[in-house]
């Protein structure tokens, strides 16, 4: 089989027709070719995309300050002192409460500057000048602790300084924009809303922000913030012997990304550690998901199958393994395959090894310790799979095994035809989450393995990593470990979303699964 | 009172698909308006920002005189069936029909004799009692209708609420809402793509197609003049036979050439040709197949039957003439003797004709009927 | 002829049948084994090492009797119970509110704010607990008073965990709504009379397993209890007390009637609300 084939190039884009008429190898082949032809159209339309994004913001930055001007230049005197005085145009409408709010937020916001915020601003670029020392204290005749700074408050406080200078600036302009919306509803003769209305409109027209304000709230201080500050540790030197207090940590750009990348380091076991462990994560994560995607479905076929009887029992029993908290089978099955644990105990004494010499060191050993915990996250995974693809598998519609049949094809060939392309295509989303639960899937390596075996390989500054360590395990090491190394952990995970991320755009855009959107439906 | 008017009402979806155009219309107290057209013409958008569902993009909807664009729906005064019914799954027969009067905190006593009644018009009293999972589609519908009805709304919206019902029980509910319209006596917009639906029904009829109004008339003119040839061929069915022709002026006389006969336009249609002076020309021609008579031998078109479809009270035979166009034509059973049926079979020749008065003449630039 | 094939193919399925049957065996008792040799170790008395058995040779509650008197087991215990119960219930409300929100309603910047969670997703969860951790000993949620600290961990975010239930309200009929508004109900009523008595399976689906999931939870809970035992979940709890090979030695037995005792009410709650469960993951996980 060529690639030229008789009438048309798969170099070229071809008509849907002329595609129809490929042969499955040749249809194959066009795809990659195509798939690696739109990459870079795709990557200069996503830094199109982003660049809009940017000249947006901008643009809505000039307007805004314009409009700023000009309703300064038009407003009446309510709203030209509002500029100054928050809320004083929304008071002098009638909206007292929403004035009031206004206001007091411009005056928390300016006592909050004054005493404490001007000081951590100050501190931000340097994240403190003096650790704290022992001094000789006269009065008390003793050496005493004199606090110097932290560089952790000043990171901390400094960036919620900043958020909140953010904040302020929104409101400000939010307070700007009421005045004008206010004006002009006053001029064409309207009714401004009450705090009675605002409070009515959040059942109705607004009830999104009354459910929102909870989960948001949780989202924005429990996720977004510690996020961006563990993004900006990256680029410090925060670890445990530079805990801020005792001695300060500070500013040091992209060092820990070079240390990483062993750019100009010439010390290359950290970058050595990083690849080994990363390419496993993307190895484990693979075997994770697909062992348990087509053995999960094969079981649920199997129970599916027409005359095969106690169906709810079957299934039953695999899902009540499930209703077992994992850590539970994972720390008891973990222990059943140790050196002298239960396996080998019963192995010894069937006869089927001889003496100790012979125990199977499932966890010391690298290549048997991944596939050890390979197939027991098979043991894990496969009855929630089967409960999923059972949904699924119900779901398809009767008929089109009927004409399959019909049309002569078998079990097999049902199997592939139709069973699979259906499940594919209702999964994809699963599959693609599925993997990046893995690439994360901290519990099952944790507990059973804790990443063992040690790999001298990979002993690098962040200390001893296991050959069954994933990144998410080997982040938590560096955290919990002695060095406490804050600053490689920021980086490493700031790595695995690098890595999903790209996972995830590919499958998301290449991959022209939403274009048959409607076919299964 | 209860008047709707639209005033250049216009629904840009995010994006910028237009989906209703410049929509204008006034609908009197107490009229039955039908929208009608194929499906993604816009008729269910329009109905949908009459109910306050939609946003509207442009222009002004006023309800008995005041602008509503700003309304919530449950501030319009309108009541809305779906074509989906729409039943709240979890609550009683009752308590689907109760539920618009218990939002506005209607006394208990009330909402008894008001849900009684509705449901003695609609004859579903005795369901009152279960879940609408217990319910037959036509029983359904009636709930949605019930709960529609019960508050007494200034405008009765309907979308498309009889598509989901099978064809016979469809001609009984449509005969039901003649009936009922009767006896709540306010205004109705009713949405559908069936034109049988909009004939019957409609005191009014709005053709809409691609999100313009194609025509607005009673049943009659729509029928009988359509402005133009997408009117013409959506209402009627079979839908009228449609082909290129000649209009030729001879002295004051009109006649249309179409596969070498030659037929005076005669009657009104013809006068108005005189009126507006109109020259020798291309037309498209159309004729419905009920206008389509078979002719002696020796007059009219020749064609052959391709397929003869037997309906019973008519025949309906889809014929070819000889340069290739179809033509449609309807015969009424009961005028034919045996010998005559027997004749109408497969690949028979037969000949055909229409008179002068039946034709309407359209623009095949433009499509406009040429009369208008 | 034609009756040959036909007994040719009941055959054939009969066959591939037995061989479905003899799988479906093995796997249920492959499935099985280890909890059962988890309940019969847990009976043991004679030894508390691992051994190469599992039928105890000497049978009895021993093992029960000192986890509840000699451990800490009681008090992971009820750690764990009290920050199951207060996070199923805190939980729910936020991921139903959140899910909701961004299935029924239409609001500026939905897509956009539903994008930014998907990204925020691409971070490891953990990495935030560093300054969590952090912020947490400044006010005092961690060691010892682990329990309030871990409820805040679990249940902050929570919200970005809206897929599964917004599916499901997915496939609600939009058209309820619309009646409803044209009926005279806000979007409040809406949600309290129409749509949440419509939504039993997925609120008792979402209680569930926000109940369960701090059964389960090793990082977080290991990371803000550190050493302290009485601010341990079980899962830490029980880690700890086989974490190295002398105490795996003496208190193996032990750790196994640990298991059992947590995976009892679990096991039984799970199995009675299995329905709703079944429900919830074929319903709504697969559109994730």
């Amino acid at each position: 089989m060529s690639i030229k084939t008789n009438h048309v190039n798969l170099f070229e884009d071809i008509s849907d027709l002329d595609y129809l008429g490929l042969t499955k190898f040749q249809s194959l082949l066009y795809n990659i070719i195509h798939f690696f032809k739109a990459i870079p159209s795709w990557l200069i339309n996503l830094f199109k995309q982003i660049g809009k994004i940017i000249a947006k913001f901008f643009n809505s930055i000039v307007s805004d300050i314009k409009d700023i001007g000009t309703t300064f230049v038009h407003g009446d005197f309510k709203t030209k002192i509002s500029y100054f005085v928050m809320g004083f145009g929304s008071i002098a409408r009638g909206q007292i409460f929403r004035g009031i709010l206004f206001f007091l937020f411009e005056v928390i916001f300016i006592v909050y500057m004054v005493t404490t915020g001007g000081y951590w601003l100050s501190k931000y670029p340097t994240l403190g000048t003096v650790s704290s020392g022992r001094q000789y204290d006269a009065k008390l005749d003793t050496y005493v602790t004199v606090p110097g700074d932290d560089s952790f408050k000043c990171l901390f406080y400094g960036t919620i300084t900043i958020i909140f200078i953010i904040c302020f600036v929104y409101t400000w302009r939010t307070n700007i924009k009421q005045n004008k919306i206010n004006e002009e509803l006053i001029k064409n003769g309207h009714s401004l809303k009450h705090a009675k209305d605002d409070a009515k409109s959040l059942l109705d027209e607004e009830f999104h922000k009354t459910l929102l304000a909870l989960p948001i709230t949780g989202i924005l201080l429990f996720t977004v913030f510690p996020i961006l500050f563990m993004v900006l540790v990256a680029f410090t030197n925060y670890d445990g012997a530079h805990d801020g207090y005792s001695n300060l940590f500070t500013w040091v750009g992209l060092t820990n990304f070079n240390e990483l990348f062993n750019i100009n380091t010439g010390n290359s076991q950290l970058s050595l550690a990083f690849g080994e462990i990363l390419s496993w994560t993307l190895i484990w994560a693979f075997f994770a998901t697909f062992t348990n995607y087509f053995l999960g479905m094969f079981v649920a076929i199997m129970i599916n199958k027409k005359g095969i009887k106690l169906k709810k029992f079957w299934r039953g029993v695999l899902v009540l393994t499930s209703a077992v908290p994992q850590f539970i089978s994972l720390l008891y099955i973990s222990k059943m395959f140790a050196a002298n644990g239960l396996v080998n105990g019963m192995m010894l004494r069937l006869g089927i090894i001889k003496d100790l010499s012979q125990v199977i060191r499932f966890w010391e050993t690298p290549t048997l310790a991944r596939i050890t915990v390979i197939v027991i996250n098979i043991w894990i995974g496969i009855p929630y799979l089967m409960l999923i693809t059972t949904g699924i598998l119900m779901n398809i519609p009767e008929d089109l095994y009927e004409s399959a049949k019909i049309d002569g094809a078998n079990a097999v060939q049902q199997f592939f035809k139709i069973t699979l392309p259906y499940m594919l295509f209702v999964t994809g989303p699963y599959l693609l989450t599925s993997f990046i639960g893995n690439i994360n899937n901290f519990n099952v390596i944790y507990l059973l393995s804790t990443g063992g075996p040690i790999n001298p390989k990979l002993l690098s500054s962040a200390g001893a990593a296991g050959d069954t360590d994933l990144l998410i395990t080997w982040l938590f090491k560096i955290t919990m470990g002695a060095e406490s190394k804050y600053y490689l952990a920021s980086v490493i995970g700031i790595m695995i979303f690098v890595v999903v991320s790209i996972l995830s755009l590919i499958v998301y855009n290449v991959i022209p699964s939403t274009r048959n959107e409607e076919d299964y439906q | 009172m209860s008047k709707v008017k639209l005033t250049d009402v216009k629904k840009i979806y995010n994006g910028g698909v237009v989906a209703v155009h410049d929509f204008n219309l006034d609908i009197a107290d107490k009229e039955f308006v039908v929208f009608v057209g194929p499906s993604g013409c816009g008729k269910s958008t329009t109905l949908r920002m009459i109910a306050g569902l939609e946003e509207i993009s442009e222009g002004t909807i006023e309800i008995d005189g005041l602008v509503v664009n700003d309304l919530q729906p449950k501030d319009r005064d309108i009541s809305m069936v779906f074509q989906n019914y729409a039943l709240y799954p979890h609550m009683t027969v009752f308590e689907n029909i109760a539920f618009p009067l218990r939002l506005r905190k209607t006394p208990n006593e009330e909402v008894f004799q008001k849900v009684k009644e509705v449901a003695e018009i609609l004859g579903i009293t005795e369901y009152l009692n279960r879940k609408p999972r217990a319910l037959s589609g036509g029983q359904r519908q009636r709930v949605a209708i019930g709960r529609a009805m019960v508050r007494n709304p200034k405008v009765f919206l309907m979308d498309e609420p009889l598509s989901n019902l099978d064809a016979k029980l469809r001609n009984q509910m449509r005969a039901e809402i003649i009936l009922l319209r009767k006896r709540i006596d306010t205004t109705f917009v009713y949405v559908t793509h069936d034109q049988t639906e909009a004939m019957t029904l409609g005191d009014r009829i709005v053709i809409m197609k691609d999100g313009y109004i194609k025509q607005v008339g009673t049943p009659d003119e729509v029928f009988d003049w359509p402005h133009n040839l997408f009117v013409a061929e959506f209402i009627g069915a079979p839908k009228m036979n449609t082909f290129k022709a000649d209009l030729v002026r001879e002295g004051d006389d009109y006649y249309v050439k179409a596969f070498g006969a030659k037929i005076l336009v005669d009657g009104q249609k013809g006068d108005m040709l005189k009126e507006k002076h109109v020259e020798n020309r291309e037309v498209i021609l159309g004729v419905r197949p009920e206008h389509v008579v078979l002719a002696k031998q020796g007059e009219g078109i020749d064609v052959t039957i391709q397929v003869n479809e037997m309906m019973g009270s008519e025949l309906h035979l889809h014929t070819i003439t000889t340069d290739g166009t179809q033509i449609i034509v309807r015969v009424p059973t009961v005028s034919l003797s045996h010998e005559e049926r027997a004749k109408l079979t497969n690949g028979e020749m037969i000949r055909i004709s229409f008179e002068g008065k039946v034709m309407h003449l359209f623009d095949p630039e433009s499509e406009n009927n040429i009369l208008i | 002829m034609a009756e040959k094939k036909h007994m040719g193919a009941k055959a054939k399925s009969r066959l591939s049948n037995t061989i479905i049957y003899i799988i479906l065996v093995v796997m249920t008792i492959v499935w099985l084994i280890p909890f059962i040799f988890l309940v019969l170790e847990s009976f043991r008395l004679e030894t508390t090492h691992q051994v190469g058995y599992v039928i105890p040779k000497q049978w009895g509650f021993d093992n029960y009797i000192k986890l509840f008197t000699k451990t800490d087991f009681p008090i992971w215990f009820g750690n764990t119970f009290i920050i199951g119960l207060v996070v199923a219930i805190v939980q729910t409300i936020i991921v139903l509110s959140m899910s909701y929100t961004l299935s029924r309603l239409r609001f500026k910047g939905r897509k956009a704010m539903m994008n930014v969670m998907l990204v925020l997703g691409f971070f490891p969860g953990f990495l935030s607990m560093i300054l969590l951790y952090k912020v947490l000993s400044w006010v005092g949620l961690t060691g010892s008073n682990s329990v309030p600290g871990l409820i805040l961990v679990y249940v902050a975010s929570s919200g970005m965990g809206y897929y599964v239930s917004k599916g499901f309200f997915d496939t609600i009929s939009r058209s309820l709504d619309e009646a409803a508004r044209i009926d005279g109900a806000t979007r409040f009523q809406i949600f309290t009379k129409i749509i949440m008595p419509l939504s039993k399976p997925i609120v008792i689906y979402t209680i569930l397993t926000a109940f369960m999931a701090p059964w389960g939870d090793f990082m977080f809970a290991k990371y803000i209890a550190h050493a302290a035992s009485d601010g341990m979940n079980v899962a830490v709890g029980l880690q700890n007390m086989i974490g190295t090979q002398a105490s795996l030695a003496a208190n193996y037995t032990m750790f196994c009637a640990g298991g059992v005792i947590v995976a009892i009410p679990i096991t039984i709650l799970f199995m009675s609300l299995q329905k709703y469960y079944v429900e919830g993951v074929t319903g709504g996980a697969v559109k994730g």
